[in-house]
């Protein structure tokens, strides 16, 4: 009984969807000196947390594991999947820009950049400074950016090819007011190439069709020099009611 | 031209002309009787080919792309008389034979050739003499050529007595074997006929005799040929005037089969497509279709195309559709995974970004796709650099610059923004608040433009995260970009 502790972990990791039919009835045939309820719980689990596709009325967020991990573990903590979702749009809410969005997402570039994917910058609002892309360890041999004055029209058909293209695994635009029909059709898009769309804007809008909507908000105290910013998830599929996390988002930052 | 009949040299034999007329020749040496075999042989191909060698000396100053260049020019100009033109070092040799009845004779063409190859040489900057000769033999009427004999040889019989008079140096031996040849007392070829073949072979190698065999017509002389560049022009007339380009596309996708078909026969490939639209009592609209690697494939070009159509406007209905494309690349392919689970790689991917990238640039037009490079300058508005994707694609890897021991912003602003001191507190419409610095940088002021500036990281009062300075020279403050 003493390795029963162990056995649950380490079938999780090595766990594949595609094995379920053969397993069979979960928790009999085991090998004997198990207990034959802890290693089938840990199946289960698997089973449950591993889909994306599955959705459970009692699963709230912080449960799953298919998410890709924002880097922030507060900000994991209240997505569903433990992170970003693999495909799909993403909506960002800040009343200004630069309000530390970008950090936001610095550490899920990174890892877009190591599987060998582009990034899209479409249209962003001030000029991408290369150092600092470099300083935070995104290569920039890796970036592509769409000049800002392309006319919206072209940046969202760009953005609409991009998001179809499976080499691009991050699309980035700045838009602020796009009819739900757009955004329906961009999720699609995002949906077909496997690719992950993040739109900035400054206002939230109720009806939008994008599984996630997040929202930033700086709540540090008034003069002091950390900053502190409240994440809000307005809405994730998944996930019943609003979520907030406080992130410190300039870790790196001396002072 | 001297007529050759007046060069002293060779006197022009008729067709009809016997073995028994050569030996007559008015030559200072009586070049030795031929073998009997090769008599027959030469009898039975009695109007075997004419080759006719243009030698061009004054190519020798050039460089050898140069030289090239210029022969495929000439080449070019040489196909009016001949359907086979070959390349020889700084020399052209063409098949008359075939031409002569339809010219009038071999004096009729070089008069042609003379005039045109004379203005292209002189385009070139070139004297507008060359050498020339004609034999039944390329190796043969090359000599000859190159000798300075403007010389007319009809049969193969008396091409031994007509290059017996050349001095070896025609034959272009290196100093090593000239030395030797000259210590035989060998000064001119028909010196070389008298020694016996085999000894040559031994002494010299067979290059050698095999060379001279080429010349007497005794050994196959393979050439390597001119061949024209392919061009491709199509256009069709529509019956009726078309004011969509949607109804075009069948059009164009006829075109685009007709493309591909001709560069699949010449195993081609193209990335530049012209297509032009054509109007009534107008200019025609041109569409210039650049592809970021080469393609046949009929289904992408009428995507790319698609997509060149979106964006353009037609300022008169369409009468027709015209086709061209003049500069090809060779087909290249990739093989395909013999096995399902390597198919995922990033080979098929490359494809699809590519693919990507051409529609972005088809769409958006000429250079709205960026790539961002690091540049190793101090002054912080020219540490980064926006270049075209095409350009920085081709750049290869980043240069090393200096990674600066100091956060840097994401966005930088154009220009620095000016910022407002109020009761000595700053104010960039609400109040800010300095969190680190400074951080000094000082550059430029070899460039007359001086940069020297006090970099500090601050807040603004909605959370944002500044970078601002302060110009020490006017000592006013600028917000220079957000860490965002």
């Amino acid at each position: 009984m003493a390795n029963t502790p162990q056995a649950p972990a380490s079938r999780r990791e090595t766990f594949e969807p595609g094995l379920s039919r053969r397993l069979g009835p979960v928790g009999t045939g085991r090998p004997s000196g198990q207990a034959p309820s802890s290693p089938g719980k840990g199946d289960i689990d698997a089973l449950l947390h591993g889909n994306p596709k599955l959705w459970r009325g009692c699963d709230m967020a912080g449960q799953g594991f298919h998410g890709r991990s924002t880097g922030f573990g507060q900000l994991d903590d209240i997505l569903p999947g433990r992170g970003w979702p693999q495909s799909g749009l993403i909506e960002l809410i800040s009343p200004c820009w630069g309000m530390g969005e970008l950090q936001l997402l610095l550490p899920l570039m990174r890892s877009v950049i190591e599987q060998g994917q582009w990034v899209l910058w479409i249209s962003p609002p001030y000029l991408l400074y290369a150092p600092a892309l470099r300083q935070v360890g995104v290569d920039t041999r890796q970036v592509l950016v769409i000049k800002p004055n392309a006319s919206c029209k072209d940046a969202l058909w760009s953005m609409e090819k991009a998001l179809q293209t499976k080499n691009c695994g991050l699309v980035l635009a700045w838009q602020n007011w796009l009819p739900d029909r757009v955004l329906r059709r961009l999720q699609l898009a995002a949906e077909s190439g496997r690719t992950l769309g993040v739109l900035f804007k400054h206002r939230d809008n109720k009806h939008s069709p994008s599984p996630i909507r997040l929202a930033l908000k700086d709540i540090s105290h008034g003069q002091s020099r950390r900053s502190l910013t409240e994440v809000t998830l307005i809405k994730a599929r998944g996930n019943f009611r609003p979520l907030t996390a406080r992130l410190n988002l300039y870790q790196h930052h001396p002072g | 031209m001297e007529d050759p009949d007046h060069t002293g040299q060779l006197p022009l034999p008729s067709m009809a002309s016997t073995r028994a007329q050569v030996i007559r020749l008015p030559l200072p040496l009586k070049p030795p009787a031929p073998q009997k075999p090769r008599h027959k042989e030469t009898k039975r191909r009695q109007r075997g080919d004419l080759w006719y060698a243009l030698y061009f000396p004054q190519l020798q100053e050039l460089p050898d792309a140069g030289q090239e260049q210029a022969l495929k020019e000439l080449a070019a100009l040489a196909q009016e008389i001949s359907a086979t033109v070959s390349f020889h070092t700084q020399a052209l040799v063409c098949e008359v034979r075939s031409s002569l009845n339809y010219f009038g004779g071999i004096d009729a063409i070089h008069e042609r050739l003379q005039e045109t190859i004379a203005n292209s040489l002189q385009q070139r900057q070139l004297p507008p003499q060359f050498l020339y000769a004609a034999s039944p033999t390329v190796s043969g009427s090359l000599l000859l050529a190159r000798g300075g004999h403007n010389a007319l040889v009809y049969r193969k019989d008396n091409l031994r007595s007509a290059l017996g008079q050349l001095s070896i140096d025609a034959l272009r031996l290196d100093k090593e074997q000239n030395r030797r040849l000259y210590n035989m007392g060998v000064r001119y070829l028909r010196d070389v006929w008298r020694l016996p073949s085999d000894g040559l072979r031994k002494r010299f190698g067979s290059d050698f005799v095999t060379l001279l065999d080429k010349a007497l017509g005794r050994a196959p002389e393979p050439t390597h040929n001119y061949l024209p560049p392919p061009a491709f022009d199509t256009s069709y007339d529509l019956p009726y005037e078309l004011e969509s380009l949607d109804r075009l596309l069948p059009v164009a996708d006829e075109l685009l089969a007709q493309l591909c078909d001709f560069l699949r026969r010449r195993d081609l490939s193209t990335s530049h497509l012209l297509f032009s639209l054509q109007h009534e009592k107008r200019d025609s609209t041109q569409i210039d279709m650049g592809l970021r690697q080469p393609s046949r494939c009929r289904e992408h070009l009428l995507l790319l195309l698609e997509t060149h159509f979106a964006s353009l406007s037609l300022p008169a209905p369409v009468i027709g559709l015209a086709l061209r494309v003049e500069a090809f690349d060779a087909f290249m392919t990739r093989s395909a995974p013999l096995l399902n689970e390597d198919r995922a790689g990033g080979v098929e991917g490359e494809g699809t970004l590519d693919r990507f990238m051409e529609q972005l640039q088809a769409r958006l037009g000429g250079n709205y796709v960026e790539s961002i490079d690091n540049v190793a300058a101090h002054c912080p508005e020219q540490a980064s650099s926006q270049s075209d994707y095409r350009q920085g694609s081709s750049a290869g890897p980043a240069r090393p610059a200096p990674f600066p021991a100091n956060p840097r912003p994401l966005w930088l602003l154009d220009k620095p923004h000016p910022l407002v001191v109020r009761n000595s507190r700053l104010y960039h419409r609400k109040p800010i608040a300095i969190i680190s610095g400074p951080e000094r940088i000082e550059t430029s002021w070899w460039a007359g433009s001086d940069v020297c500036r006090d970099y500090y990281v601050a807040r603004e009062q909605n959370g944002s995260r500044i970078w601002i300075f302060r110009d020490r020279q006017d000592r006013n403050w600028y917000l220079h970009g957000y860490f965002a």
